[in-house]
Parts: C-alpha cells; sequence; structure tokens
C-alpha cells in the first residue's frame, strides 16, 4: 500500500532512461569483464609456462657471427630488465655444458636415439607444481617438459616405422632415459615428461638436474647465459616490445604476435570496461534523483504516514523494495543480454580461428552483483536520508 | 500516561504575554483518562499544543514530559511508536490520502495496528452516517465527511490519548454530538483519555478539564 502511495502516477521517464543506460552498462560491464578475463587467461592449461612468460635473447648479427659482440647476458642487463616496472621477474635460462642424449626406453615404441640440448628455468615461470619440478640425484625420474615440436618429430619418426603416433597424454606414460657424458664419465637417468611448451624449442629440466649434470659431466668451458626469460604484467606487451627495440632483442616470432594481439585486445576491453563503469555511474546518479524527486513530491505522503505511526523503517524499506525489484529485473535482463551477445562474439571469435574458452565467467556475474549491490546501497541511504529529516 | 508541561513557551510565541491560566509558560499536569478541553480563539497556539504533543515541533523552550520522560530526547522512532499505540491525533488539516478511497485511508491505519476488524469501522462508519462512502475517494468527500473519516481513522489504534485539533468545525451539532460520543466510547474502552480543541465553548462537550490559551 505504502508503496502503491509513493509510486503510482509519478512521470517514470527518467526512470526508464535510468533502467536502459544501467541495462547497457551492465551488458558492457559483463562482455568486458568476460572477455578479459579470457584474454588474459588464453593459452593457460595446455602450456607448462606461464602466459606471460617470455623468452628473449640478444638479435644475432654480422658483428656477433663473427664474435665481435657479445651475444650473452651480463648481470648489469639482467639488472636493468628486473628494474623495469612491467617485468614482474626475470630469470637466465641454464644452458647445458655436458653431453646428453635422449632415447626412448620402453618396448612400446620403436628405438629412437637423439642428442639433444637441455636448458633450465626456475619453477615461477612454470605453470606446474613446485613438488613435481624437483630433482635429486636418488630419484628415479627427471621430469622433463618437451617442446611440442619435439613430439611432432618423433610422430614422423613413428609414422615411417609404421607404427601409432603418441599423443601428448600418451607421451607422458612412455618410458625415456638421459644418456650423460663426457669423455671420461657416462650415467643414464629415466625421464618422465610432466608437461610439454610450443615456447620453447630445447627440452627443460629443473635447476637441480642442470647443476648436477654441469657438476658430473662437464665438458669444459664456461656456461653463458644467451637467453633470459621474462615475466610480463598482463597487457604490458607493448612497453615490452619498446625496450627490446631499444636494447635489440628478440624472441620467438608467434609468441611476440599473441603477446601484441593479447595487449590490443587488453586495452579494448580496458576501455570499454571504463565506459561500462562510466555509464554504470551515471544510470545510479539518475537512480538516486528519481528517487529524490519521488520523495520530494511525496513529502506531504511521507509526514502524514509518520504522523499516523508508520516507523521510519517501514517507509524507507517500501522505497527499497521497488528499487530491489527494478534492479532484480536488470540483473536478469542485463543477464540474458550478456548471454546472447556472448553466444554470437563466441561464434565470430571461432569463425575468426580465435579459440577461447566459452564457459561463462563468475567474475563477470559477480562484477553486475555488486553494481546492483551499490545501487541498492545508495537508493536506500538516500532514501534514509529524506525520511529522517521528517517529523 | 500522564502529561506534563514545564514553562513551554513555543518560539513564536516568546514575545507574547500570556495570561495568568495559558497553558503557556506555565506548569500543568493532565492525567490518564482525563476529558480535556482546550478553548481558545485562532491564532493562539492550539495548532501548536498538538503539533508539540505528537512530537512534529521542536521549536519551544521549556519541558514536555511525558509519563516521566522529557520528550526532547524521543528519536523519530520513537514518535512514531507512541503515535502508532499511545497517542492517536486528529490535525486540523486532517491528513488524509486525497487520492485514495475511504476503505484505503482506514485500512492503512488500521493494517498498521489491527486494532478493529473490517466490520467494526464499517460499523464506525454507518455510526457516523457514512455508510456508503467506503469506496469513495476522500477528494470527493466534503470537508464535514472527511473530518468524520479522520476521527474514525484515529480510533483505528490503541491509544491512552487521543488529541484532535478542532474536529468538529466543519460539523452541524448533530453529527458532531455523534461524533463524540464515538470517541468517548473507545476512550472508554482503551482506557483513555481526550483533548479536544475548539474555537468556541461547545456545549456538547462535558470536559473533566479546561485548559486556556
Amino acid at each position: 500500500m505504502i508503496r502503491k502511495i509513493l509510486f503510482e502516477h509519478q512521470n517514470k521517464l527518467q526512470l526508464i532512461i535510468a533502467f536502459f543506460g544501467a541495462l547497457l552498462g551492465l551488458l558492457f560491464l559483463q562482455l568486458s569483464f568476460h572477455y578479459l578475463i579470457r584474454i588474459i587467461e588464453f593459452g593457460d592449461g595446455e602450456e607448462s609456462l606461464q602466459r606471460n612468460a617470455l623468452i628473449v635473447q640478444k638479435k644475432v648479427t654480422n658483428f656477433s657471427s663473427t664474435a665481435l659482440s657479445k651475444n650473452n647476458f651480463s648481470s648489469s642487463e639482467i639488472n636493468y630488465l628486473q628494474k623495469q616496472g612491467y617485468i614482474t621477474e626475470v630469470a637466465p635460462i641454464k644452458n647445458n655444458n655436458f653431453g646428453v642424449s635422449l632415447q626412448t626406453d620402453s618396448e612400446l615404441v620403436p628405438y629412437f636415439r637423439s642428442d639433444i640440448f637441455v636448458q633450465a628455468i626456475p619453477s615461477d615461470f612454470l605453470n606446474i607444481v613446485d613438488e613435481n619440478w624437483n630433482w635429486n640425484e636418488d630419484d628415479e625420474h627427471v621430469p622433463i617438459i618437451l617442446p611440442r615440436d619435439f613430439l611432432v618429430m618423433l610422430n614422423t619418426f613413428a609414422s615411417a616405422k609404421g607404427i601409432p603416433q603418441v599423443s601428448e597424454d600418451l607421451a607422458k606414460s612412455i618410458g625415456f632415459k638421459f644418456t650423460l657424458y663426457n669423455d671420461e664419465n657416462k650415467a643414464w637417468k629415466k625421464v618422465k615428461i610432466i608437461g610439454f611448451t610450443s615456447q620453447v624449442s630445447s627440452i627443460l629440466v629443473p635447476d637441480s638436474f642442470m647443476e648436477y649434470g654441469n657438476m658430473h659431466f662437464s665438458t669444459g668451458g664456461e656456461a653463458k647465459i644467451t637467453q633470459v626469460m621474462v615475466n610480463l604484467k598482463d597487457g604490458t606487451f607493448g612497453e615490452f616490445e619498446q625496450l627490446m627495440k631499444e636494447r635489440s632483442l628478440e624472441g620467438k616470432e608467434s609468441e611476440m604476435i599473441v603477446g601484441k594481439l593479447k595487449s590490443i585486445a587488453t586495452l579494448l576491453f580496458s576501455v570499454l570496461l571504463g565506459v561500462a563503469c562510466f555509464v554504470i555511474g551515471l544510470s545510479g546518479l539518475l537512480f538516486i534523483q528519481y528517487n529524490q524527486l519521488i520523495l520530494a513530491k511525496n513529502e506531504y505522503t511521507i509526514t502524514t504516514l509518520l504522523r499516523i505511526g508508520y516507523h521510519p523503517k517501514a517507509i524507507t524499506k517500501a522505497v527499497s523494495v521497488y528499487f530491489i525489484r527494478l534492479f532484480f529485473i536488470l540483473l536478469v535482463s542485463s543477464s540474458a543480454l550478456f548471454l546472447i551477445s556472448k553466444r554470437m562474439l563466441d561464434y565470430q571469435l571461432l569463425k575468426a580461428g580465435i579459440s577461447i574458452s566459452t564457459s561463462y565467467s563468475i567474475v563477470s556475474f559477480l562484477g553486475v552483483i555488486a553494481a546492483l549491490f551499490l545501487y541498492t546501497f545508495f537508493t536506500h541511504w538516500s532514501a534514509q536520508k529524506e525520511v529522517y529529516v521528517k517529523r | 500516561m500522564n502529561i506534563r508541561f514545564e514553562s513551554v513557551v513555543p518560539h513564536p510565541l516568546k514575545e507574547v504575554s500570556f495570561q495568568d491560566n495559558s497553558i503557556w509558560n506555565n506548569n500543568f499536569s493532565l492525567n490518564k483518562e482525563e476529558r480535556v478541553v482546550l478553548n481558545a480563539t485562532s491564532g493562539k497556539g492550539k495548532t501548536t499544543f498538538t503539533h508539540l504533543l505528537a512530537g512534529i515541533r521542536n521549536d519551544y523552550d521549556g519541558n514536555i514530559i511525558l509519563d516521566n520522560e522529557n520528550t526532547r530526547s524521543y528519536s523519530l522512532e520513537k514518535w512514531t511508536l507512541l503515535r502508532k499505540s499511545v497517542l492517536s491525533f486528529v490535525f486540523q488539516d486532517l491528513q488524509l490520502f486525497q487520492d485514495l478511497t475511504v476503505n484505503e485511508n482506514l485500512t492503512l491505519k488500521n493494517k498498521l495496528t489491527q486494532h478493529k476488524s473490517e466490520t467494526m469501522l464499517r460499523e464506525e462508519l454507518a455510526f457516523l452516517g457514512l455508510e456508503n462512502k467506503w469506496n469513495e475517494k476522500v477528494a470527493h468527500l466534503s470537508m464535514g465527511q472527511q473530518q468524520r473519516i479522520a476521527i474514525i481513522r484515529s480510533l483505528a489504534q490503541p491509544f491512552q490519548w487521543i488529541i484532535l485539533d478542532e474536529p468538529f468545525s466543519h460539523l452541524d451539532n448533530h453529527n458532531a454530538q455523534l461524533a463524540l460520543d464515538l470517541i468517548e466510547k473507545n476512550c472508554t474502552a482503551n482506557q483513555g483519555g481526550y483533548i479536544i480543541t475548539t474555537l468556541d465553548h461547545d456545549s456538547a462537550l462535558h470536559p473533566s478539564k479546561e485548559l486556556f490559551l
């Protein structure tokens, strides 16, 4: 009955404008949140290296080929990289200074052996649980991360031999072993594939194994740091690319393109998120203004209700419930619009060859809930402020 | 509930000099179940008196004590609780909802207090000669009819005091007597008292106490 007295026969034009403004704002909010998350997560899951991890090296020039300039990183150069605000972590990639070959160690697959090159990077750069990326001399297996190109090569070899190809999952269960050697010593270590990478061309091993190999099977000479691994903040690829140009650094071309595209898409959706927040804020102000207008127009009604014994809370509750119902309609309609838009966008992205996760991100829904909670809070607060000054 | 005024002077009347028996700037008490009439000509502060008792105004010097509690300490919540179950009012401007029907005006109050049934409300309407106005919009009623609706609404709650500001100003003697009978009946049922402000001395009223301005 109170709601009827307060809200019937009111001009609802401002409310309608606020409603559609908020609807658009919430739709943009959900879209931008959802696609920002999806872009940031892009590549997660199937890649053993973290999503913003990049391997960089110095550009090979005619001078470096003729040893007139150095291609290795000094500690001051690594420190310089570490100081950049958009780089969260830098670590040198260690190379093997010992002879190593990989061979199959299973009756299920034909014999295969190849001299290889191994590298070690800290576990901070990997999407692998620390305890799986550990190795002690007594351990039965050395955990390794295999380049996908290596698996392709293995499968080409398998085809040539007329045996079935192996998937990534199957490859993890096949037995392999390392042969470590130098002129004097030789040893064998069983290895276990625990992940795959498309970003690195060498086989990755734990730090402790690299130290072990370099200590016991060293072929002499100094182990130089020719590559470093950097972890970038989300959406900062542009800044890092500028630095790479200035410092004559280079990375893997495919990773560079993905990084650039991710940065552009992140920027675009961040702008959309900003617009969404602005529209939501503006609509919120319209809701509050409409609320105040209604309460000002109903001054007589409110004082009368108070004078016949209605508690001020009962009046503010009636106002709040009116808006909560409206916000619920907003929640349902903006979510429905989002689902339709998402379906259309996902389809278009897929058509363009961009395969991103199509699952619904709960964070974008929580974003809408948070916005509507703020709306509810401020409309209730402004109603309370108006009612409690009356007598 | 006992009501006590201690040297109360509304701010707009600060410069006015009062008679010895005036309620302003004097001390007096009203005890429960008393029938009180406040008789004065226009502009002396009858409505101000009603509004002070209702907690609508607080621009006054002195103290208003309700059952040993100074009303200055009352919050809006406390006042609305009193207005719901201890003090009932018929304001001079009636404070009815003009766009609502008689039924809706009465139900709005009765829903809050759950004090009377619809049958009882209809009986009271019939007693005051308004039995066919149940679904009529208040805006369509005469001032006299509206006064009677406001009286019935004020009785749709438990009370210890009912304060009526010129409640019969638009009623003929017959209807004023009927309204007074209804008020008396409800006062007895609630073990409450009334305070009625009037412009002229009304012979139908037989107060136990008279106040002056």
